[in-house]
């Protein structure tokens, strides 16, 4: 017994130093992002002195629109929002499918390859043109313009993902005789969550961006659609005041899905290269 | 010992289009038995093992596991058989616990049931206290207990091992060693595994076989219980299967 407990007390004592938690350092990029916010002011304040106001507002001007479209906008802050979100889930989970579908079915991944890879290549342009054709609704137009642009990039990821699977790992598993729905269960679903995750925060800056200019072209509502009232009425300072709140919601996004990815990869251990 | 052979290869070749692994090759494995299967590289253990896995068929002949067809009846060894491999093939996202009871929720047995199963198979393999730690949180060893641990807490009849312990150094590969072959015994499992160490194959194996390239079995021996605690009959064996195998014994893992 006293020869077992050394074999272990060998097994254990190359235990590897405990990982560093991934820790949260909040103050680690709000100092640059403050010193870069406060020279871009700057040059605005320095902007409007040489220029018109109906060229380059002055700062505080553009911080007054921001509050007054923060409270009596916010419906269309909410619409927009909610477009978002639901096209943007759609797009994840018929992505994923897709996905998986092409990594797990050899006969209909060229198909579906193919039909991914020609939607890459549509402009975005090209979509709102023929969403506005086709659909009578706007909902459905901006749900349909962000789902066909977003799909191919979370299909072409997760795709790559079952790609990646190490075959090591679908070795050990098969040594258990599972059927399809454990395979997928236990490994690939797992396996693809870093890649969703990639994905959306790849795509979701891009998404808002689309989704303004969806609303711009095919809706009366939403903010693109407010953007380009004021625009229409010279409203220069409310046009940089909706960038501001896009500008702010983009970062507050991308805080989101940073706080989504800690949680459900909380089994990554933090590489650092020096 | 129940004598029915759990593993029987009966005149198998194994060719990859010109190239043969394994030719005409006899084998039985009996209920009960630990048996170690040593070859130069290239000699084929890795193809034998992969078509007792089920994972590809013979050209010709017949290999039976448990009464069946493991390429052809691949489903039918579904709970009877497990594997562990040269290296741990852990899943990062899961924790010991969560791999360890893989195979049992592969099986069908509740959340419940399966945890429950997995850490008291955790503790048999002398992993405690580790249940809830991630993958890159264990050892080498500790990693590879957990794989042991998750092969055997599906009450196999028949443990596979594909070089298991060729990757650890040697006082934790002696130690697991150990450790496995006791519960193999205890348990009365059926056990074959592939190595390229001779001493493992002396310390662990009720009977050794050693295949040469191209002409099956080389040496086949049994080790008693006698023969065993005899280092001068040991060492003579050592010898004929380092003959055997032409000084070929290496820590590198095999083809």
């Amino acid at each position: 017994m006293a020869q077992q407990s050394s074999g272990l007390a060998a097994d254990t004592a190359m235990t590897p130093k405990s990982t560093p938690t991934p820790q949260t350092r909040p103050f680690e990029n709000i100092v640059p992002v403050a010193v870069v916010v406060a020279l871009l002011i700057a040059a605005m304040q320095v902007g409007s002195y040489f220029l018109p106001p109906f060229v380059m507002p002055a700062p505080k001007a553009i911080f007054s629109a921001t509050i007054e479209i923060l409270h009596t906008e916010y419906r269309h802050i909410a619409i927009t929002a909610l477009r978002l979100l639901v096209a943007t889930l759609f797009a994840m989970s018929f992505g994923v499918l897709l996905g998986i579908i092409m990594g797990m079915f050899p006969r209909i991944r060229p198909y579906l390859q193919s039909l991914v890879v020609i939607d890459t290549g549509i402009p975005a342009l090209s979509w709102m043109l023929l969403a506005i054709f086709w659909f009578s609704q706007p909902e459905v137009r901006i749900f349909f313009i962000l789902s066909v642009i977003l799909v191919p990039f979370y299909a072409l990821n997760v795709y790559d993902g079952i790609r990646a699977l190490p075959r090591d790992w679908v070795d050990m598993i098969e040594s258990f005789r599972p059927t399809r729905q454990h395979v997928l269960r236990y490994l690939i679903l797992p396996h693809i969550v870093p890649y969703i995750l990639t994905t959306t925060k790849a795509v979701i800056g891009y998404a808002v961006r689309m989704a303004i200019f969806a609303e711009l072209v095919a809706s009366a509502v939403g903010i693109g659609s407010r953007m380009s009232l004021a625009q229409s009425m010279f409203r220069i300072d409310q046009v940089l005041g909706w960038t501001v709140i896009l500008v702010i919601a983009n970062l507050l996004l991308q805080a989101s899905i940073n706080g989504i990815e800690k949680l459900l990869l909380k089994w990554r251990p933090e590489a650092e290269v020096r | 010992m129940n004598a029915d052979p759990i593993i029987r290869l009966d005149d198998v070749s194994k060719a990859y289009g010109a190239f043969t692994v394994a030719e005409h090759l006899n084998l039985e494995v009996r209920r009960g038995e630990i048996v170690a299967l040593l070859g130069q590289t290239g000699a084929g253990k890795s193809t034998i093992l992969n078509m007792i896995m089920g994972t590809q068929p013979a050209s010709s002949g017949s290999v039976r596991v448990i009464g069946h067809d493991p390429f052809a009846e691949f489903d039918k060894l579904r709970g009877k058989l497990a594997v562990s491999f040269q290296t741990d093939r852990l899943l990062p996202w899961r924790t010991a616990v969560e791999n360890a009871e893989l195979g049992l929720l592969i099986l069908g047995l509740s959340k419940r049931e399966a945890r429950s199963r997995a850490a008291t198979w955790l503790k048999r393999v002398r992993l405690e206290g580790a249940d809830d730690k991630y993958v890159h949180e264990l050892s080498g060893g500790m990693k590879q207990r957990v794989s042991l641990a998750r092969a055997l807490c599906v009450d196999p009849e028949l443990v596979l091992l594909d070089e298991s312990f060729s990757q650890l150094d040697h006082v934790t590969s002696q130690a697991l060693r150990r450790d496995f072959a006791q519960v193999v015994r205890e348990y009365h499992k059926t056990c074959l595994f592939v190595t390229h160490r001779i001493d493992d194959a002396l310390e662990m194996a009720d009977r050794v076989i050693v295949l040469a390239p191209g002409a099956g079995i080389a040496l086949e021996e049994t080790i008693t219980p006698e023969n065993r605690s005899d280092e001068a009959w040991l060492s003579r064996l050592h010898d004929r299967i380092a003959d055997v195998m032409g000084g070929e014994e290496e820590d590198a893992p095999s083809a």
